[in-house]
């Protein structure tokens, strides 16, 4: 029940990065953080209490889920939990990046944005 | 440029405050959280920014989610909750319907609040100790201390067991209380060490019935066997509950093969 009200429901923010950076590939906590940073340009900070809250609730809601525990060799020696995208996870990205291209496509309808261009929408 | 004696106490006040998240979920993410906080310690290290500054935002942040998750959990377990506040309501109703009805009973709002303030703090602390696991002599054990401490505060407020309310040797029981209360807090849910406490309360009180027998303290208004009536009774109470505390530790005991000659 929880996971299809997660499935419809639009995303918030933290969610939405946290499965943008993981779309691509796995990556433990602080390489989803640093992949957050460089997704949003650096405007999007997180902090480990809000990513790891939103990773609790990702998980519980079947976004994602924990795959090994791995080096990250460019790090340390230290064995690391890595989080991956679930088709679930894959499906809500899906459903809300396709809610933002709507809500684009309306905008432009309505010439909302003088600056659309710039963003090549 | 911080030194790494002051990066180390950031790292060991971090795990600190870790400790405040809610037990399970300190458990599946703590040790995460703490990694990735030195993740950003080293990457801090060097930059020209105050480490400081980063530190506190981060122990701001972190904290923020710690409530967060605490309020989560407790609403999540509000139902229990809710049970113990109808159950404190129900209690306190019986007091106002009944002065609607005699002049007998006369509470005035401060008893409300007093007596509304400990039954809640009896159900919440049972609460937390039946969270803790236990099997039903445990709780029992649990419910019967409580009783007694209930009993207690409510029977000096009320009329005082050694004279009147207002006899200043009735204070000595804020001592039996405290001896009971350090010893459960030290115990830190040990059965064995709960009975410990609990004996050594049954003792602090016997001290106290001793001392008020032999100074004659609740004369003119209590005789000598009121006093020993009353403190036998929580005396009793008290060993009950150490007695039931023992009892729920045992099982184990229990679960050795049986001899051969069976």
């Amino acid at each position: 029940m929880g996971r299809i009200s997660h499935f419809n429901a639009p995303l918030t923010p933290a969610v939405l990065h946290i499965l943008l950076a993981l779309s691509i590939q796995e990556r433990h906590g602080y390489g989803i953080m640093k992949q957050v940073e460089a997704d949003s340009q650096g405007k999007v900070k997180m902090g480990p209490g809000t990513l790891y809250g939103a990773i609790g609730r990702m998980i519980e809601s079947g976004l994602i889920s924990e795959s090994d525990k791995k080096i990250d060799p460019a790090l340390d020696d230290e064995r690391r939990i890595y989080y991956q995208i679930t088709a679930l996870g894959q499906k809500t990205l899906a459903a809300e990046l396709d809610r933002y291209r709507e809500i684009i496509a309306l905008a432009r309808q309505r010439r909302l944005s003088p600056i659309t261009s710039t963003y090549g929408i | 440029m911080a030194s790494e004696h002051s990066i180390n106490r950031y790292r060991h006040w971090y795990v600190k405050l870790l400790r405040l998240y809610p037990e399970a979920y300190h458990h599946r993410f703590a040790r995460e959280m703490e990694q990735t906080f030195n993740d950003l310690l080293r990457e801090r290290v060097g930059k020209e920014d105050s480490l400081l500054r980063f530190v506190i935002r981060i122990f701001c942040e972190t904290l923020l989610a710690i409530i967060q998750q605490n309020l989560s959990v407790m609403f999540r377990q509000n139902q229990r909750l809710i049970r113990i506040l109808l159950a404190v309501a129900s209690i306190l109703i019986v007091p106002l319907i009944a002065m609607q009805f005699s002049n007998e009973v006369v509470w005035t709002l401060t008893d409300f609040i007093i007596a509304g303030a400990l039954l809640l703090g009896i159900g919440l602390t049972y609460e937390l100790a039946a969270r803790k696991g236990g099997n039903l002599k445990y709780r029992a054990a649990v419910l019967l201390a409580l009783a007694a401490t209930l009993l207690m505060v409510w029977l000096n407020l009320a009329v005082g067991i050694i004279g009147t309310e207002s006899n200043p040797a009735n204070l000595m029981y804020i001592g039996v209380l405290a001896v009971g209360i350090v010893g459960a807090i030290l115990a830190r849910h040990q059965p064995t060490k709960l009975a410990r406490a609990l004996f050594a309360t049954a003792l602090s009180q016997t001290i106290v019935t001793i001392i008020a027998l032999v100074a004659n303290l609740g004369s003119p208004e209590n005789g000598p066997l009121k006093i020993v009536i009353l403190n036998a009774l929580f005396i009793t109470m008290w060993i009950a509950s150490a007695l039931l505390f023992l009892y729920s530790h045992t099982p184990t005991l229990k679960s050795h093969p049986p001899s051969p000659e069976h």
